[in-house]
């Protein structure tokens, strides 16, 4: 995978490079948009990571000139701004997405893996899903598992919908709360966790192989294997 | 603004202002034309008595110097006929007989002596007899059979009798008439004309200050970045919009100012924490034995906290600068609060709360939806972290005409007596509390960027109650089906 790294503060860009390299990406790094226009010009990147406090210019023009100039892959906004303005609202439709500084490595890590897979088109299945042996019903709204249907409420369907869906990859608190919920707020309670034990009560009965992992400090994670 | 008086023109300041000044335009101008009509008859006046007591005169002399003959009468009569056409002021005579003068001789107490004039004289005698004054300055009287006064001058001959001659004041009269009849009638038309000039101009002047007040009143409620109509006038309202303009560029530069110092601050502060916790976290990803990761992990939470702090804190002071950026949109109340309640309940069950809400049906507000979300949260989160097992938190949602209603309450402990005003003060909270004391603040200046007020108080009962008032979207007004529903589970 092939990524390109926008980002002015030096210090960030190293341990962002180095995490990312660990992960798996090709990496190149730019400090700032001239740069990284030149990067872009020369070679096709899958996902783009662009910090918007730019020292030359501001990271939406950036995107929005490289999006003029054919760069069609998905971008992952920094900010250090505390409120997301419009623009990036503006942006975020086009199946892009922004994270707030200080972020989590595994929110990073977790959010480029659903970018990428968003922008791989559905190649699912639009009726039905299965994942080990467990297996979602769109149509009737029912989970399965192992051939035994497991009494979900709604709610309950949706999350693990989303689970499925980014089965195998890191699903984080927040990513939870903003897909599932529709809501950026970062509560300083264990809401969200309490809706996965719940979940994981009725999908992981005993007997059976605990599919839903907790990963403590970062999130949550399907097994898929 | 005025729109629901009967007629908004009669309750409007043009129509006051037009009153006003055409009611001492047509005082004004009726003193004027008083005092002008009392000169006009003043002069008048004066100069019928001038030729009375010219023609007086005259005809005593001619009396004296005639001989008390047979020719006597007609010599008199001859000369009163030729003195009475030469009446001033005179209009026209109605026919033959020429009854605007009168003349006449008489003793103090005997018979009528000599009459020249309309009719037979009686009357007139009579009339200067019942006058009893005798006085040598013309004068005013009244004579049964004759609609207007005569005025009348009289000499006294050496004979004893008297001559009189008088003079009917029709002609006078009638001038004046004309005068005020002429004068009441361009007198209204002006009084008109000027009516509805003053009011058509002060109208088109008061709709100017008007649109300067509702585009002011609109800017005040969402950007700042407009402007109100100046209209490139150079008079006292055409400066009134040029200041508001003046005023606005200075509250917008200091608010892009509050801006640039709190984005630069942030900035200033985020970038060496998420440097910090990047290195962190690679620190903790390497073999690290777990007494050695504990510290790391704690090290990151300290670092979360710190962040959502500095975050909340920045959104307070811009929201009590009245500078929170807020995107509205139409929000409906009733659905946020459920799907809020449906994320918090698994949660406070789980610690022995109960949770029920009670709303009647969809509530439409503008405003911003992502506040909004942390709003309930905080409120939520509050509840979760301050009450003691097996409480109830009930959320109400109603709306009134103009304001949606929120209350939140709980039968806990309440809040702590000795916060009490400052409640919703940065860093205040209760002694217990292990929060960063930002939280109520926060819903606070949220609610109060958007309109709306909190007020929180502790339950006669027993327990907290938070009430938040919410401006409607008065621009369509949701239905409001009253139906109770409960959601405890």
């Amino acid at each position: 995978m092939q990524l390109l790294l926008v980002e002015d503060e030096l210090e960030i860009q190293g341990f962002l490079k180095q995490s990312l390299t660990d992960a798996g990406y090709e990496v190149d790094a730019a400090k700032d948009g001239r740069t990284a226009v030149q990067f872009a010009a020369g070679k096709k990147y899958d996902v783009l990571v662009v910090d918007l406090g730019l020292p030359d210019q501001d990271g939406i023009d950036l995107i929005l000139q490289l999006r003029r100039s054919g760069v069609s892959s998905p971008v992952l906004i920094l900010s250090a701004r505390r409120s997301v303005d419009d623009r990036v609202k503006g942006l975020e439709q086009g199946g892009d997405d922004y994270l707030t500084k200080p972020f989590a490595l595994a929110e990073l890590l977790a959010r480029l893996r659903s970018l990428l897979r968003r922008n791989l088109a559905a190649s699912e299945d639009a009726t039905r899903l299965r994942v080990l042996d467990l297996e979602l019903d769109f149509i009737r709204r029912r989970a399965s598992r192992g051939g035994e249907v497991l009494n979900l409420s709604p709610q309950e369907f949706v999350l693990l919908e989303y689970l499925c869906r980014h089965a195998g990859r890191v699903v984080t608190r927040s990513m939870l709360l903003a897909e599932v919920w529709g809501m950026r707020i970062q509560p300083d309670t264990n809401v969200v966790d309490v809706h996965i034990y719940r979940l994981r009560g009725k999908v992981d009965t005993e007997g059976r192989e605990p599919l839903i992992k907790t990963l403590r400090g970062i999130g949550y994670v399907l097994k898929d294997r | 603004m005025s729109s629901k008086t009967a007629n908004p023109v009669m309750h409007s300041a043009a129509w006051r202002i037009s009153l006003w000044a055409t009611l001492a335009f047509a005082i004004g101008t009726m003193l004027v034309f008083t005092m002008l009509h009392r000169f006009v008859a003043n002069d008048i006046q004066r100069r019928s008595d001038a030729w009375l007591s010219g023609e007086v005169e005259v005809l005593g002399d001619v009396a004296v110097r005639t001989p008390k003959d047979r020719l006597y009468g007609r010599v008199v009569r001859e000369v009163a006929e030729l003195a009475s056409k030469e009446v001033p002021n005179k209009l026209r005579s109605n026919g033959n007989e020429n009854d605007s003068v009168f003349f006449l001789q008489a003793e103090d107490d005997g018979p009528l002596k000599l009459w020249v004039g309309a009719g037979d004289g009686t009357q007139n005698l009579a009339a200067i007899r019942a006058r009893k004054v005798v006085s040598d300055v013309p004068y005013d009287l009244k004579v049964n059979g004759f609609k207007h006064p005569f005025r009348v001058a009289s000499v006294r001959l050496e004979d004893g009798s008297h001559i009189y001659l008088g003079l009917s004041e029709r002609d006078e009269l009638r001038v004046l008439r004309n005068m005020r009849e002429r004068f009441l009638g361009i007198w209204l038309l002006i009084v008109l004309f000027g009516f509805s000039i003053v009011f058509y101009a002060t109208r088109r002047m008061l709709n100017y200050v008007r649109e300067i007040t509702e585009a002011a009143s609109r800017i005040g409620q969402s950007d700042l970045s407009s402007r109100v109509p100046t209209n490139n006038r150079n008079d006292e309202v055409g400066h009134l919009a040029l200041t508001l303009n003046h005023m606005l560029d200075r509250i917008e530069s200091s608010m892009h100012q509050l801006h640039t110092i709190t984005d630069s601050l942030a900035h200033d502060l985020r970038s060496p924490l998420t440097a910090i916790r990047g290195k962190l976290e690679i620190a903790l990803s390497g073999d690290v034995k777990v007494e050695h990761g504990e510290p790391i992990v704690s090290a990151i939470d300290e670092l979360d906290r710190l962040t959502e702090f500095l975050n909340t804190s920045l959104d307070v002071a811009e929201a009590k600068a009245d500078a929170l950026r807020i995107s509205r949109t139409e929000v409906d109340l009733d659905e946020l609060v459920r799907v809020m309640i449906g994320l918090y309940e698994p949660c406070m069950s789980e610690k022995g709360l109960r949770v029920q809400l009670r709303s009647a049906g969809s509530v439409k507000v503008l405003a911003d939806e992502a506040l909004l979300h942390r709003v309930i949260a905080n409120l939520l989160d509050n509840e979760l972290k301050h009450l003691p097992a097996s409480c109830t938190v009930s959320l109400q949602l109603r709306a009134s005409e103009e304001v949606a209603t929120l209350i939140v309450e709980d039968d806990g402990p309440g809040f702590d007596v000795e916060i009490g005003r400052q409640m919703f003060e940065q860093r205040v909270k209760g002694r217990d509390s292990k929060g960063h004391g930002l939280g109520l603040a926060f819903v606070e200046a949220v609610v109060r960027a958007h309109g709306g007020s909190v007020t929180a108080s502790n339950r006669p009962e027993g327990g907290a109650q938070l009430s938040i008032t919410w401006p409607l979207d008065t621009r369509e007004n949701a239905e409001a089906p009253h139906s109770l529903t409960l959601v405890n589970r």
